[in-house]
């Protein structure tokens, strides 16, 4: 058999491989586990008898008389109404995301343009609002929020989570605006752009890796998002990560716990296909920030 | 057509003077080249032009406008970059469109006000490429293209080819100079190399630490240098400058005597060109043991270290000394030139 010339010593293969299948182990399992075990019932996924039965599905062949159940799904979508905690995030990332990149393009290009001492000042600034826990914020806000009468609605809180991720986009849109050469705009402008006609004729269309890959760290964010959420929303308002929780801390009932498993697999389902999606653009932009050109 | 007129024009940062009083006529159709070192204030005199910096104080006007407080787009000029400053994501047809498009220009005219610009920078087989496909040179020809596909009233050309190498720079020199010929567009043009300044200027203006040093054709400033700066500057190699003092008609510095010389007494610099100097047998005003022999092919260059002054002189190709051997070279007080020790200004001769 041919070999390459830069083949790798035999045990070395072993190793590497040994060791990228064992991280697949550890990062995937859980995901899998949640997945396979979200189709049966709560004596099976939870039982106290024999793990095996998780993956069997014993109980859930006896109770439903079939090896996989909807029951989860049915029991967390309608029942508890967790769709309306879908449209609730569709609703709070998709705002967050447009949000901060609006303010985070404009801001990042000035900043990177701008040639006066001060926009260093500005983004130590963000910097430091970014490092602070989420939950210093929340708890600040609370009393204004109650005495305002707008605490537990979404547009407040879509608020909150973009003063919360706003340093990041300007700071990471700020790099990518300098790696584009002045020149561009400058031809631009020369050429009969205003400066804002430049900025959005010349600038963004060279921009969009920067944009894209940002505006998925703003998304994740939002849909990741817990102390906000879960502090600053009433009941009904919820959205999913936090109706995840509320699922998980009512055991009272037999089967609430397979709701949040069931919930859990459906937030999970979207992040899966957006990241295929986009995971050209966003590696691009990965790299293009990270290499000045 | 445009007249260009800056009328003592000055910029500032803060303390920093990067233009000090830039007054200069430029006349219709000209071809005037800003020559001098980086950070002699050349760029940014012509940012101020395209109205990409803003005029601290003084005016500048285009034909019958004062266009101080006008945006770029508004002044009717175009501007070649020295990084080109293509849209990377649009093709070569497409960037040279791109001022027809924001300027809108009427559309049915588009195809061929660009197809005569892509003719006239030869890029026809290049025209749906993108910027990343071609070139350090033709990228700077689409820049070229797409400066003059919209006929502005002046042309900016920031150091366009000093991103090319050595045999292209020639070539687009050649390219520059047809251009402007044909379209007979004021044109200004920024460099810090004195060789393309002095093939494509009308006009030269040499600039040092923000200031005016000379403004003339390229002859003039090439054979009577208004100071020190500019002898140094223009030449290749520059004119030679020995420190010395001037009594009763008689230069002596280190290692030099020359005689004739009509002047007031004082602390002089003599100044004389490699070429115009000469190698001797004997009665020389150089008498001293060579430096340096280089070969430049077309002649040969002799050198001299007189004091702290390095002398070059210019002879045939086929000439031949050792290093440390004596060899004399006549300096005619003809060929010199003078200037002033305390302020470099150059005398009358």
């Amino acid at each position: 058999m041919a070999r390459p010339t830069n083949a790798q010593p035999l045990p070395l293969m072993v190793l590497s491989l040994g060791f990228i299948a064992l991280w697949l182990i550890a990062a995937a399992f859980p995901f899998v586990w949640t997945a396979w075990g979200s189709f049966k019932v709560e004596p099976d996924f939870f039982s106290r008898s024999d793990w095996t039965n998780a993956i069997t599905g014993v109980q859930t062949i006896r109770q439903t008389g079939s090896a996989f159940t909807g029951a989860g799904y049915e029991g967390a979508w309608l029942e508890q109404e967790f769709w309306k905690s879908v449209i609730n995030t569709a609703i709070v990332t998709l705002c967050v995301t447009v949000i901060s990149l609006t303010f985070g393009t404009l801001g990042g290009y000035a900043l990177a343009r701008s040639g006066y001492r001060y926009t260093f000042w500005i983004l130590i600034a963000a910097l430091i609002f970014r490092a602070m826990p989420h939950v210093t914020l929340v708890s600040g806000y609370l009393l204004p929020f109650f005495e305002l009468g707008i605490w537990g609605y979404l547009p407040t809180t879509i608020i909150v989570l973009v003063a919360i991720n706003q340093p990041f986009t300007l700071w990471m849109l700020h790099s990518f605006f300098l790696s584009i050469p002045k020149d561009l705009d400058e031809s631009a402008m020369v050429d009969g752009c205003t400066r804002f006609q430049a900025f959005r004729l010349a600038v963004i269309p060279v921009m969009w890796p920067g944009v894209v890959t940002t505006g998925l760290f703003s998304f994740l964010l939002a849909y990741n998002d817990f102390t906000v959420t879960s502090m600053l929303l009433t009941q009904e308002n919820q959205t999913m990560v936090p109706k995840i929780a509320s699922f998980l801390g009512s055991t009272q009932a037999e089967g609430k716990v397979m709701y949040a498993v069931a919930a859990v697999v459906s937030a999970i389902a979207p992040l899966f296909v957006l990241v295929l999606f986009f995971q050209r653009q966003i590696v691009s932009g990965l790299t293009a920030g990270a290499v000045k050109g | 057509m445009a007249r260009l007129n800056l009328k003592n024009v000055n910029k500032r940062w803060g303390n920093y003077v990067a233009v000090k009083d830039f007054d200069l006529d430029i006349a219709d159709q000209e071809f005037l080249v800003l020559l001098g070192p980086s950070g002699c204030g050349k760029s940014t005199t012509m940012r101020m032009i395209a109205g990409l910096e803003d005029v601290t104080e003084g005016e500048i006007w285009l034909g019958d406008r004062m266009v101080n407080d006008l945006e770029p787009k508004d002044r009717d000029i175009s501007m070649v970059f020295q990084s080109y400053g293509l849209y990377p994501n649009l093709t070569v047809y497409e960037n040279i469109r791109f001022p027809l498009r924001v300027r809108k220009v009427p559309k049915d005219k588009h195809d061929e006000m660009v197809m005569t610009a892509i003719r006239m920078v030869e890029l026809e087989q290049f025209m749906h490429r993108r910027p990343a496909e071609l070139s350090g040179g033709q990228r700077q020809r689409v820049a070229l293209g797409r400066a003059i596909v919209r006929k502005p009233t002046v042309f900016l050309m920031d150091e366009p080819l000093s991103n090319l190498d050595a045999k292209l720079r020639v070539s687009t020199r050649a390219q520059i100079k047809n251009l402007q010929s044909k379209l007979k567009t004021t044109t200004v043009y920024v460099t810090h190399d004195q060789i393309e300044a002095m093939t494509l200027a009308d006009r030269v203006v040499v600039m040092n630490k923000g200031e005016i040093q000379q403004v003339g054709t390229p002859t003039q400033i090439y054979d009577h240098p208004a100071n020190t700066f500019v002898a140094s500057f223009i030449g290749s190699p520059a004119m030679n400058l020995i420190p010395g003092t001037l009594r009763g008609g008689t230069f002596t510095g280190d290692g030099i005597t020359v005689t004739g010389l009509t002047a007031p007494d004082g602390d002089m610099t003599l100044g004389f060109r490699a070429e115009d100097a000469e190698i001797t047998e004997s009665g020389g005003q150089i008498a001293a043991p060579v430096y340096a022999v280089e070969l430049l092919g077309e002649a040969s260059m002799i050198s001299w270290r007189l004091g702290d002054a390095l002398v070059s002189v210019k002879t045939a190709k086929d000439y031949r000394a050792e290093t440390g051997q004596m060899v004399e070279a006549s300096v005619p007080a003809a060929i010199c030139h003078l200037f002033d020790t305390q302020t470099g200004k150059a005398l009358p001769r």
